[in-house]
């Protein structure tokens, strides 16, 4: 039974892996079609009116809009596989050179806010849901409510106010690459993300520890006798976070989206930053390109959050 | 005797759970969009004229001050009430229109291929953060409102499909439809009155609560310079604008931001009012 038990388990990790490749493939015939549905020559687009037949063609060469549809997909993938993404029209880089020097800040930024957010929520959300005192209860959700429906951007300005208007803690513009001197420059940005993660988080948190307390094994738990401490991780905390977690990481993906407002207005050098530069700039391989790369690590995020949340608890449907 | 029968009605209406989340929430919206209606038709000014000093204070004339360019700041919060919500609103019914029609197309379809092939079109159109998209597709499309509209048409359609084709299977299956069919009525009669009204209570819920995101991805875009165009007053064009005025005036970034959020923060106390009812806690 045990063994049969694991080859099931298997069986669905692997089906779910094929789901996420084969989105990954959708994924990147989506970039790949983006710069060819609009209607409209994009190469003469970018060039102006008066731009000459010779540079049109030759910036039509560069950005593979040349021959059929099919080739030109054959292109983008033999190019993709040999990790190619293209050259960026404004700096003449390569497309992945200027990823991967800009992703690491971005994924940082995601990553601590996540963890703080997940330190901070983990004790609001139980003991809340634990102790379940109707006006607390209330207030939390308005807080959070309130907190969720506000955009980041407005929440960073408040913080601007505050930290770099009112008592001069924290500078808007520059960054340090420097370990210790970058912190300067990334606490507020990591501060609002932390605010805005925590408070999707315990939501979820305590709508499933809420549940999870009517369950019978709670009960049994508490006849038992169950240590406090192991009551806690085993009997509350791991049933709850499943749905926590695949929401922790459709969140992140979501994030990624939400950097690219942070990150314009603190002025840090990530990836979104260099996606609004693109657009700004009409630099097309550099948009087909984020755009990829952001498709495949949501595809990612998500893959791995089900997993988790499935090799949690086994009833969880991925 | 009647009014005071009504007041009870109401007052047990509002006793039922989620009752004041959807009064209170209802009350904000229509106050804001009242606001956004008189102030700037009937008020004293236009929400692109010059009236003063730039970065006067809030005095009895211009309650909210006026902004860096010396615009009147209440007028200008206010008019952009019917920016927001007008464009958010076509942001959300097209691709809810769209979606559920696509939905139960799907639901109801027996090709594989298809089935198949617009299934993984709609988990790629998914993959993607709705942000980014809506940046990547505005550097082909050219900024502007009208630009967004579009893109969320062509994009966000794809999380109501998801919606409204499970709801179709799990609809499809029911004895009521079935009954339909022994009764011999007409294919277009079982779609459009059996199917689509249960079908679209779901994606209609989930239009509010999209609502939110569509007006703080406008108001985003519109923040990063891709949306709004000057002199346009928009929430989120404003705050950019109040932006390289911190230190001069805080209230260039403080009104609009307040009423985005009021109106956000309107519509999520409606949402979930709504779903505790639906839930009855």
């Amino acid at each position: 039974m045990p063994y049969l038990m694991k080859s099931q388990a298997l069986r669905i990790l692997i089906g779910r892996l094929g789901r996420a490749l084969s989105v990954s493939f959708w994924v990147m015939v989506i970039s790949f079609a983006i710069m060819r549905i609009i209607p409209g020559d994009p190469a003469s687009a970018r060039l102006g009116a008066g731009a000459e037949m010779e540079a049109i063609e030759e910036l039509r060469k560069t950005l593979n809009l040349n021959g059929s549809i099919f080739s030109q997909f054959t292109n983008y993938v033999m190019g993709l596989l040999q990790g190619d993404l293209g050259t960026s029209l404004q700096t003449g880089r390569t497309v992945i050179d200027i990823v991967s020097s800009t992703l690491p800040l971005t994924l940082y930024l995601i990553i601590f806010s996540t963890f703080f957010a997940l330190l901070l929520s983990i004790p609001i959300s139980t003991s809340i849901a634990w102790y379940a005192k109707a006006p607390i209860v209330y207030v939390f959700r308005s807080v959070t409510a309130v907190i969720l429906a506000t955009p980041n951007f407005f929440i960073a300005m408040i913080g601007i106010l505050i930290f770099t208007v009112r008592v001069n803690w924290a500078p808007v513009f520059g960054y340090d690459p420097q370990f210790p001197q970058n912190l300067k420059y990334l606490w507020l940005p990591i501060l609002v993300n932390t605010l805005i993660m925590t408070s999707v988080i315990s939501r979820v948190l305590f709508s499933s520890v809420t549940e999870t307390k009517e369950e019978e094994f709670v009960e049994t738990g508490i006849i038992r006798g169950v240590g406090r401490r192991r009551f806690f991780w085993f009997y509350i905390l791991k049933p709850s976070m499943a749905p926590t977690v695949v929401l922790l990481s459709y969140m992140m993906g979501t994030m990624l989206g939400a950097t690219v407002i942070l990150e314009t207005i603190f002025s840090l050098p990530g990836i979104g930053r260099e996606l609004v530069n693109a657009v700004l700039t009409s630099d097309y391989p550099m948009v087909q390109g984020i755009l990829l790369i952001f498709g495949v690590i949501t595809v990612f995020l998500s893959f791995t959050g089900d997993v988790i949340a499935y090799l949690l608890d086994r009833r969880v449907k991925i | 005797m009647k009014l005071k029968t009504r007041w009870a009605n109401f007052k047990d209406w509002i006793a039922l759970p989620g009752g004041f989340g959807i009064f209170s929430g209802l009350t904000m919206l229509v106050i804001i969009i009242i606001l956004g209606i008189i102030i700037p038709n009937f008020g004293p000014y236009n929400s692109d004229d010059f009236v003063g000093e730039p970065f006067a204070g809030p005095s009895l004339k211009h309650p909210f001050g006026l902004d860096q360019l010396g615009r009147d700041l209440m007028t200008r919060t206010f008019s952009s009430v019917g920016v927001d919500l007008g464009v958010a609103f076509l942001g959300v019914s097209l691709p809810l229109v769209i979606g559920t029609v696509i939905g139960i197309v799907l639901g109801l379809a027996k090709n594989k291929y298809v089935l198949s092939l617009v299934g993984s079109l709609i988990d790629g159109i998914n993959a993607f953060p709705l942000l980014i998209i809506a940046v990547a597709m505005l550097t082909f499309l050219g900024s502007g409102l009208k630009s967004i509209v579009i893109i969320l048409a062509i994009t966000n359609w794809a999380r109501y499909a998801r919606i409204s084709r499970t709801r179709a299977v799990i609809v499809s299956k029911q004895n009521y439809i079935e009954a339909a069919k022994t009764l011999g009525y007409s294919k277009k009669r079982i779609i459009l009155k059996h199917m689509t009204p249960n079908v679209s209570s779901e994606t209609v819920a989930y239009a509010l609560s999209d609502f939110i995101l569509v007006i703080i991805i406008i108001s985003g875009l519109s923040f990063l310079g891709l949306g709004a165009q000057p002199p346009t007053a928009e929430w989120g064009s404003m705050i950019a604008d109040g932006r390289a005025f911190l230190t001069e005036s805080a209230g260039l970034i403080l009104f609009p931001g307040l009423a985005l959020c009021w109106s956000a923060v309107a519509l999520s106390f409606i949402v979930e009012g709504i779903s505790r009812r639906d839930r009855g806690i």
